[in-house]
């Protein structure tokens, strides 16, 4: 029969296992706490994009430059993210297509911005290394703000 | 107006514990002040984490689903109206975030949350390297071989057998040190399987 005792032990073993082997990666609350430190995030109404997978298998984490994409709804951002040096090139390509104000946060860094062109292309160079993360504005009618999870670059 | 209340005061959830502290965070993060809110990062993230990773996500995806979690919070900050409810929002929202991850890695095919709940994990833990002895690797694996709900509740059982964690226990109607019988019979599917791979 099972007793109470033989669950304590098994669960404190349990405890052992998920602690010990599956523990938060460090510094993803500094990370978390990064991504939330938006300046007057609270008087815009923004939407928070999602990473495409394909990230994992282009070896962006691991801090190795590639191409990496993130959507919300209709919205679809591709990064191209170049070395040079101690800093890096951003390639970006937004669709649908608009002049839309892009910004990259840089942790310890402060922020870059730009315009991405009629065709939805935008360039940021020398920009910072670290946890980064993406905000685009999108143009004037819509008044969307959309920003993205951090990712190591 | 936020900033003179707050600059020279104690901390309002300072000396609380549990749901209160909490409650008393997110109370103070309405009213703007954001160090409540990084204190609520700080101290649940490992909730969040934990939920993520039970319901099938890999570490990588469990990272961003724990900063987008955060950032959902932030957006319908002023629309949670039960501060004390947070720890429960949270557990919901990131199985739905979770379920959502997976829905796209798999092809867009739909799972009813029916058969997500019954999906066991599959993926194969590259911690399998450090582990140090055959029986924590046959445990681990079993564990692993469990369904999601499941992993979850145990993985939940163990953050709040932590007193930091004790608004996860209160959110999960689980007083301190009790085994319930949802858990009694997760437990003892796990020994099951674990007795059973032991046995092969």
């Amino acid at each position: 029969m099972r007793t109470h005792h033989a669950d304590d032990e098994l669960m404190t073993q349990v405890a052992r296992l998920v602690n010990e082997l599956d523990p938060m990666p460090p510094g993803l609350v500094e990370r978390a706490q990064f991504a939330v430190a938006i300046d007057d995030i609270d008087d815009i109404e923004f939407e928070v994009a999602r990473w495409a997978d394909t990230r994992t298998l282009a070896g962006v984490r691991g801090g190795l430059p590639g191409t990496i994409t993130f959507f919300v709804g209709d919205l679809t951002v591709m990064v191209n993210v170049t070395r040079t040096g101690e800093r890096q090139r951003i390639d970006g390509w937004l669709v649908p297509a608009g002049a839309h104000g892009v910004e990259v946060r840089v942790a310890e860094h402060g922020s870059t911005t730009t315009t991405a062109d009629e065709g939805g292309r935008f360039v940021l160079t020398e920009v910072p290394r670290g946890t980064t993360q993406l905000l685009v504005r999108m143009n004037a009618e819509q008044s969307r703000t959309v920003v993205t999870p951090t990712v190591d670059l | 107006m936020t900033e003179l209340q707050t600059a020279s005061v104690a901390k309002p959830w300072e000396g609380l514990e549990g749901r209160d502290r909490n409650a008393a965070c997110m109370i103070a993060a309405q009213a703007g002040d954001r160090s409540a809110f990084d204190v609520l990062v700080a101290e649940l993230s490992p909730l969040v984490w934990h939920v993520a990773r039970s319901n099938g996500l890999d570490r990588t995806s469990a990272e961003d689903v724990v900063q987008t979690v955060w950032l959902a919070l932030l957006r319908h900050l002023d629309r949670l109206t039960e501060p004390r409810a947070l720890a429960g929002w949270l557990i919901t929202t990131t199985r739905r975030e979770a379920r959502r991850v997976q829905t796209r890695g798999a092809g867009q095919i739909e799972l009813s949350s029916e058969a997500a709940e019954q999906l066991p994990t599959t993926e194969p833990s590259p911690e399998h390297e450090v582990l140090r002895d055959e029986r924590d690797r046959q445990l681990w694996s079993a564990f692993h071989q469990l369904t999601q709900r499941c992993q979850e509740l145990l993985r939940l059982t163990v953050l709040a057998g932590r007193a930091e964690y004790r608004a996860v226990a209160e959110a999960l109607h689980m007083p301190h040190g009790s085994i319930g019988p949802t858990r009694g019979r997760c437990l003892n599917s796990l020994r099951a399987l674990y007795h059973g791979d032991s046995g092969s």
